[in-house]
């Protein structure tokens, strides 16, 4: 047992003190010192001894008291002990200091430690180990640069002194210059190798700080060989195991920290990395506990962020979102809103804020992790669900496609991507959705059953039914639902209908025959989406028994009973659609899809006023945020305007004003909305805006196209209509019908009858009757129809008897048309329940009146066309007729003019030959009168006669060729030679002219009164009339027409004919001669006269 | 059981063909396919390979219904002007002409034994029945109407019987309606039997088993067929997979398969053990309004075959087996 030995004074004899058993008032020490005024060291043991054991409070008033003025008059000579004793106060202050947390009280603690340091300093100012207690000070206060200078001070006069070195070492520690604090230490430990551990505890620090784990982990092993006790050195070691990241790591660096917290519970390093310890264990309590401590007893920032950081997690972990985030704020606020320093606050602050709805903060906070950690998936993730929630889709994209591509085999990310691309993209979605299930089987995981069932929902949506199905399948597993859609077992199928709803007899049965029929929460949904896709490709048998199932097991499942309510309406079966409503309302009949149904149902049970009000709860129920109730109350308003028989323009417009209000309100909360843009179409068509109408139809009837659930036929019938408003009766036409094949498998007869009134417009009046016979063998009860019917064959029939031509075969259809109108029109009046049609009895009897008459009109008109239809035959038989007796006189016509060319010719060759004639007497004449002249003249003379006998030839060349014709050629000859003995006897050749003329004259005209003769004959046997005296009027204009045709004809021949001669100028010599007559025949005398 | 494609007539007629059904085998001649179409002419043709062999005119607009006389002698069509005409099938000599204004004219069938050719009567609400013999309407069977039509009560007009259908046994005869309403009489008795539920919207087409006479097999609007226990008055099954208008139901020979033809424009085969279709056939393009079965009989006749007609015009023909 260590003890001290006090002596007593003026004497041989000591006091022994044993140090484990000082008294508790450290007054009675005192007192012992005090009179036997012992050596001031044996003060400094008894205080070192209590602070040892706790006992600060003994161990401060020992000191206080070795310190006092007393001490100073009656120890004025020990100079040593008194300045040990002021630096241990100084030191004692400069730790209080540095542990306080309040500033007022830390700055007092070190005023107090700098007055003792300062006192010490008054007793001797070259003393060393003052010098090294003021560079401890300036340390704790954080004056690395005065701290430096008090070291340096002890050093350049004594180099080799420890403790001067060791704070040397810290200085450079604390500048971050490893390397130097590094060989201070290691000098120090040169100077005195049995240095305390805490000279290695640095040096394995250094090792730490400059990468070298090993001889760090060797150096704080060596500590704690040396000192087993050394609470740094084990956290040390504990964070280097926990680094590790191995369980066996991880398993002795917590053991290190409880070590550490064991010995010393105010190490702020050991109390944080506990404090984590126990909130992965849940031991919450102890979590706040050691993190509380480790705030209290440290300044270090980082450190107080870590303990703030875990302190957040505790809170965020057990779902109190408001603390947590001041605290993840607080562990900020001790980096300096530095997220380089410690970032993990950000990240928790930014999902505590997402889950208390701050979503800005939120978003600000996870922008600061990704300055750090650029590439993090989740915070990746995190910011794509903000963006979303925020509305800024494409951003919230753009994360979320990054975080795909830098983890290609994280799951979720895909998941998350898929969400987000449900609205914008459904491919892309799907491929998401789909990249996610094949990752998580690859992985071994199980996929999740909102995965599937997402897949299956988009193939859904694309139609990809077959595709949708397997998916809904997998995602829902083994099941009653699964025996039943396979149609494998033989389940009993009596009552499986919408109309047993409320039989649950069927599943009691089937659970005793052995099936389970649960559900699992989990599987609701999926299994609801499996019955709406049944439903949609029409097996509408295992869609009710899903239904039916679902609501089974969960009463409350409101969208059962309404899709259940839709089938029924879809089989006509309004009052059952209407029982399921009502069901669905007793569980929350604030419903707007309920009400919404309901107003429906009401509608097409023509209960319009009850309808208003149920769209106006619908309205109400979502404070007026549904579309789907305010487009209700619209087209309400709109079917009241048109709705009136007798069109009140007031009632009309206000109504229109009050749609076209709503629609505008709807398309103003989503301005994609189809259903309101088309209401707005129709308001506009309603006030003759057609073309803006037409505009807006189109870009519906686009934006329509390519999804299950987006099928607007309104739209391409409104779109006709106002083709057909505009007179476009051809795109009209194509309009209808493209709808009918379309949507409905050609089965509308409403649109049927919209395609009729189309071709009535169009006066189209087969088609248009063709159309209403297909409208009326599809819905045979209408009798609109069948009234159409027989005003479009009136109004065909009348259309025909107004032509001014009308064949016989027209008219005899006009008959059959007026003939099944009247039969058409006689049916109705006779048929019963005309008044739930509108018909009136009257008025149908008017049209089989007017229908009799157009009857009896069409049959006089057939007897007249049928005997106009005799006459055009007999007319054809004249024309006939006609046409032989013009090529009688044709050819008469040929035979006169070639009689006119051949006396002509004759003609010609007569003159040529008198010409001849003459010269040759003049000849003769002028030889007999010159006897015996000179050789030239008989040349002259020869010549001639040379050139003579070739002429005689040519005229008996001619001769023989008329010769050889007929004998009337032969008769013209002997003219000829008569007319040669009558030279000056001109006018018997006129006379023989004349005579010619006369008898073609003649010809023609018998010629021409044959045909008249004949014609006459022929007009009255075919005609076979009893009025002659017509034919008598007729036949000789006829004859006069074609005297005059002859006369004109002859003459123009005979002009012709006398202009042909001119061919040469001998020839026209001697006609001009000839013409002449007198003046040709004194030039002959002349010439006589002369000879 | 299966369908097999044997042969298709495109532009059979010049418009819809509404109407089909066979004539049976007589000693002279094998079964003859009838039909008739909007174009207001019934055809006759010679099957496999659907020889046209004659074109009947003289209906105005559109041949709507054709019945065949179990003899195969005779047959009627009848036409959207109400009136029946009944011809000799060889010979297309007119027999007789029926008509019982106001009285329309739609579904019509000839009793098994060929006495009794039943009308189905449109608006008045009843079923018209001619003696074959002195072609004299013998009887009207008349569908009850509710006791006090409401001015506003539309339901009314709506007891609008478009089908007939005979038992085997010729002892009951069902007819449906626009408003989905099934009725069935005892024939002898004139007297109404029973109504049957299961649809709200026009049954076109109504067939009873040939093997079961008490199952009666319903073609309806609402897309489903059902099957009836025309006897008990309970609905025994409901058969749905078609995507519109169900417009013509026929039961097999064997009794073992129904066909449909459809607006959705096939034609589906339904085995009635899995009570599920099996086969759909797809080549028509537009609303398939009537299906036939070949009637047993004839010299050499093995294989089953069945007929269908469609809007587009054409007429097809299947091997059933």
């Amino acid at each position: 047992m260590a003890s001290v030995y006090i002596p007593v004074q003026n004497s041989e004899e000591e006091v022994r003190v044993v140090l484990d058993q000082l008294p508790r008032d450290a007054s009675d020490i005192l007192d012992i010192l005090k009179a036997e005024q012992a050596p001031l060291d044996l003060w400094l043991i008894i205080a070192r001894e209590y602070f040892k054991q706790g006992k600060i409070e003994q161990f401060r008033q020992i000191l206080e008291e070795g310190s006092s003025s007393d001490i100073d008059e009656y120890y004025a000579d020990v100079k040593y002990e008194r300045i040990a004793i002021l630096n241990a106060l100084g030191a004692y202050y400069s730790y209080l200091g540095k542990t306080e947390t309040k500033n007022r009280e830390k700055e007092e603690q070190f005023i107090s430690a700098t007055r003792y340091y300062n006192k010490a300093s008054r007793i001797d100012m070259h003393e060393p180990s003052t010098w090294v207690g003021k560079g401890q000070l300036l340390l704790a206060k954080g004056e690395i640069d005065n701290a430096l200078q008090a070291f340096k001070i002890v050093l350049d006069t004594a180099p080799d002194n420890v403790p001067a070195l060791l704070g040397q070492a810290s200085v450079e520690f604390n500048r971050g210059r490893f390397s130097e604090s590094l060989q201070l230490y290691k000098r120090a430990l040169q100077v005195f190798p049995g240095c305390p551990a805490a000279v290695r505890l640095g040096i394995g620090l250094c090792r730490y700080k400059l990468g070298q784990l090993d001889k760090a982990r060797q150096a704080f092993d060596r500590v704690l060989q040396l000192d087993p006790d050394n609470v740094e050195a084990l956290v040390a070691l504990g964070i280097m195991d926990l680094q590790a990241n191995d369980s066996i790591g991880m398993r002795k660096g917590m053991d290190r920290m409880q070590q550490a917290f064991e010995i010393y519970p105010y190490c702020a390093s050991a109390l944080n990395y506990l404090a984590n310890h126990f909130f992965f264990t849940g031991q919450h309590f102890l979590v706040e506990q050691l993190t509380e401590t480790a705030l209290a007893v440290t300044t270090h920032g980082p450190t107080k962020s870590h303990s703030f950081y875990n302190l957040a997690r505790s809170y965020h972990s057990k779902g109190d979102f408001e603390k947590a985030g001041m605290y993840y704020m607080a562990a900020i606020k001790e980096t300096n809103n530095n997220p380089h320093e410690f970032v993990f606050p950000y990240f928790g602050l930014g999902q505590v804020q997402l889950k208390l709805g701050e979503l800005k903060g939120s978003v600000f906070n996870f922008e600061k992790v990704l300055e750090v950690y650029p590439d993090n998936c989740e915070t990746l993730k995190a910011l794509g669900h903000l963006y979303t929630q925020l509305g800024q889709n494409e951003k919230a994209l753009e994360y979320m496609r990054k975080a795909t591509k830098l983890d290609p085999r994280d799951a979720q990310a895909f998941v998350g991507l898929g969400e987000l691309l449900i609205s914008s993209d459904t491919g892309a979605a799907l491929d998401a959705f789909k990249m996610a299930r094949t990752l998580m089987k690859k992985g071994g995981q199980e996929v999740p059953i909102e995965v599937l069932n997402d897949i299956g929902a988009l193939h859904f949506e694309r139609e990809e039914f077959e595709s949708a199905l397997e998916n809904f399948k997998e995602a829902l597993g083994d099941g009653i639902w699964i025996s039943f859609l396979d149609e494998k077992e033989n389940l009993e199928q009596t009552g499986v209908s919408v109309l047993g709803y409320k039989d649950t007899g069927i599943f009691h049965r089937l659970i005793e025959s052995g099936h389970s029929v649960d559900v699992p929460w989990n599987k609701v949904t999926t299994l609801f989406n499996l019955a709406r896709l049944l439903e949609q490709i029409h097996k509408t048998e295992a869609a009710t028994f899903m239904y039916r199932l679902i609501l089974f097991k969960y009463p409350g499942y409101i969208d059962a009973y309404l899709r259940l309510a839709a089938s029924a309406k879809a089989q006509n079966n309004l009052p059952l659609a209407i029982e399921l409503v009502n069901e669905a309302l007793k569980v929350d009949d604030k419903n707007p899809n309920a009400l919404s149904l309901l107003g429906e149902l009401e509608l097409k049970n023509d209960d319009w006023v009850k309808a208003k009000e149920t769209f106006r709860a619908a309205n109400d129920a979502t404070d007026g945020k549904d579309s789907y109730a305010i487009l209700s109350l619209g087209n309400w308003n709109y079917f009241a305007a048109m709705r009136n028989e007798k069109r009140n323009p007031k009632l009309e417009a206000t109504h229109l004003e009050k749609a076209k209000e709503l629609y505008t309100k709807v398309l103003t909360q989503h301005n994609s909305n189809m259903y309101a843009a088309n209401g707005s179409g129709i308001v506009l068509a309603e006030k003759g805006q057609f073309d803006i109408a037409k505009d807006v139809f189109t870009q519906v009837q686009e934006a329509a196209s390519g999804s299950v659930f987006l099928q607007m036929p309104d739209v391409w019938v409104n779109l006709a209509h106002v083709y057909f408003a505009q007179g476009n009766f051809a795109l009209t036409v194509k309009m209808y019908q493209n709808c009918l094949r379309k949507f409905f498998y050609n089965t509308d007869s409403q649109i049927l009858l919209y395609l009729a009134r189309t071709h009535y417009e169009a006066e189209q009046w087969q088609e248009c009757k063709k159309t209403l016979l297909r409208a009326i063998h599809l819905t045979p009860s209408n009798y609109t129809f069948r009234f159409d019917l027989g005003a479009v064959m009136q109004k065909s029939s009348s259309s025909t008897l107004q032509k001014k031509k009308r064949t016989a075969d027209e008219v005899r259809s006009t008959v059959a048309e007026a003939e099944n109108a009247v039969r058409v029109f006689t049916q109705l009046s006779a048929a019963s329940d005309l008044h739930v049609h509108g018909f009136d009895s009257k008025k149908i009897q008017t049209h089989v009146q007017y229908c009799s008459h157009l009857l009896e009109a069409a049959k006089v008109h057939r007897e007249a066309a049928e005997q106009e239809e005799l006459q055009n035959r007999q007319r054809l038989e004249v024309a006939r007729q006609a046409a032989l007796a013009e090529e009688a006189r044709r050819k008469a016509e040929e035979q006169r003019k070639y009689q006119l060319e051949k006396r002509k010719q004759e003609e010609e060759l007569r003159r040529l030959k008198q010409e001849e004639e003459k010269f040759q007497r003049i000849k003769e004449q002028w030889k007999s009168s010159t006897p015996g002249s000179n050789k030239r003249k008989d040349r002259v003379e020869d010549d001639d006669g040379e050139s003579k006998p070739s002429e005689r030839r040519r005229k008996k060349g001619g001769k023989r060729r008329k010769k050889d014709k007929s004998s009337r050629a032969r008769h013209y000859e002997d003219d000829e030679e008569e007319a040669a003995t009558m030279d000056d006897h001109n006018e018997v050749e006129d006379e023989d002219a004349n005579t010619n003329y006369n008898r073609e004259d003649e010809m023609t005209t018998q010629e021409a009164e044959e045909p008249v003769d004949d014609d006459a004959h022929d007009l009255l046997a075919a005609a076979g009339l009893e009025d002659p005296d017509v034919d008598d009027d007729e036949v000789p204009t006829s004859g006069v027409r074609r005297r005059r045709a002859l006369s004109s004809s002859d003459e123009e021949g005979e002009l012709m004919e006398e202009s042909h001669p001119n061919s040469s100028p001998q020839k026209e010599k001697e006609e001009s001669n000839g013409e002449a007559g007198d003046p040709n025949m004194e030039e002959e005398e002349e010439e006589e006269e002369a000879n | 059981m299966k369908l097999a494609g044997l042969k298709s007539i495109e532009n059979a007629h010049e418009d819809s063909v509404w109407a089909a059904t066979w004539v049976p085998a007589t000693e002279d001649r094998p079964a003859l396919l009838l039909t008739g179409s909007l174009d207001e002419t019934v055809k006759l043709w010679r099957p496999d390979e659907l020889d046209l062999v004659r074109t009947n005119t003289g209906h105005s607009l559109g041949v709507a219904a054709l019945a065949a006389h179990p003899s195969g002698i005779i047959a009627a069509s009848s036409s959207i002007d109400s009136f029946v005409r009944v011809f000799d099938v060889d010979t297309n000599a007119t027999i007789a002409v029926l008509e019982a204004p106001p009285s329309e004219v739609w579904g019509m069938q000839f009793e098994p034994k060929g006495t009794i050719l039943a009308v189905a009567g449109g608006s008045s609400a009843s079923v018209k029945l001619w003696d074959t013999a002195s072609w004299r309407l013998i009887s009207t069977l008349s569908i009850p109407r509710p006791d006090a039509p409401k001015p506003s009560d539309k339901t009314s007009s709506k007891k609008f019987v478009l089908s007939v259908a005979w038992s085997p046994n010729g002892k009951r005869l069902a007819c449906g309606s626009m408003d989905g309403t099934i009725c069935v009489f005892d024939v002898d008795r004139s007297k109404l039997l029973h109504q049957l539920e299961g649809h709200n919207m026009p049954v076109r087409s109504l067939v009873f088993s040939p093997v079961d006479p008490r199952v009666l097999f319903s073609g309806s609007d609402d897309g489903h067929v059902n099957m009836h226990d025309a006897e008990g008055k309970t609905l025994l099954g409901s058969m749905s997979g078609h995507t519109s208008w169900v417009l013509s139901v026929d039961a097999s020979p064997d009794g073992g398969a129904i066909a449909t033809g459809s607006s959705d424009r096939t034609v589906r085969l339904w085995d009635l053990k899995m009570r599920a279709a099996i086969q759909t056939m797809s080549n028509h393009n537009d609303q398939v309004w009537s299906v036939a079965f070949r009637p047993p009989g004839g010299t050499g006749v093995r294989a089953g075959r069945l007929a269908s007609v469609s809007d587009d015009k054409s007429v097809s023909l299947y091997d059933y087996s």
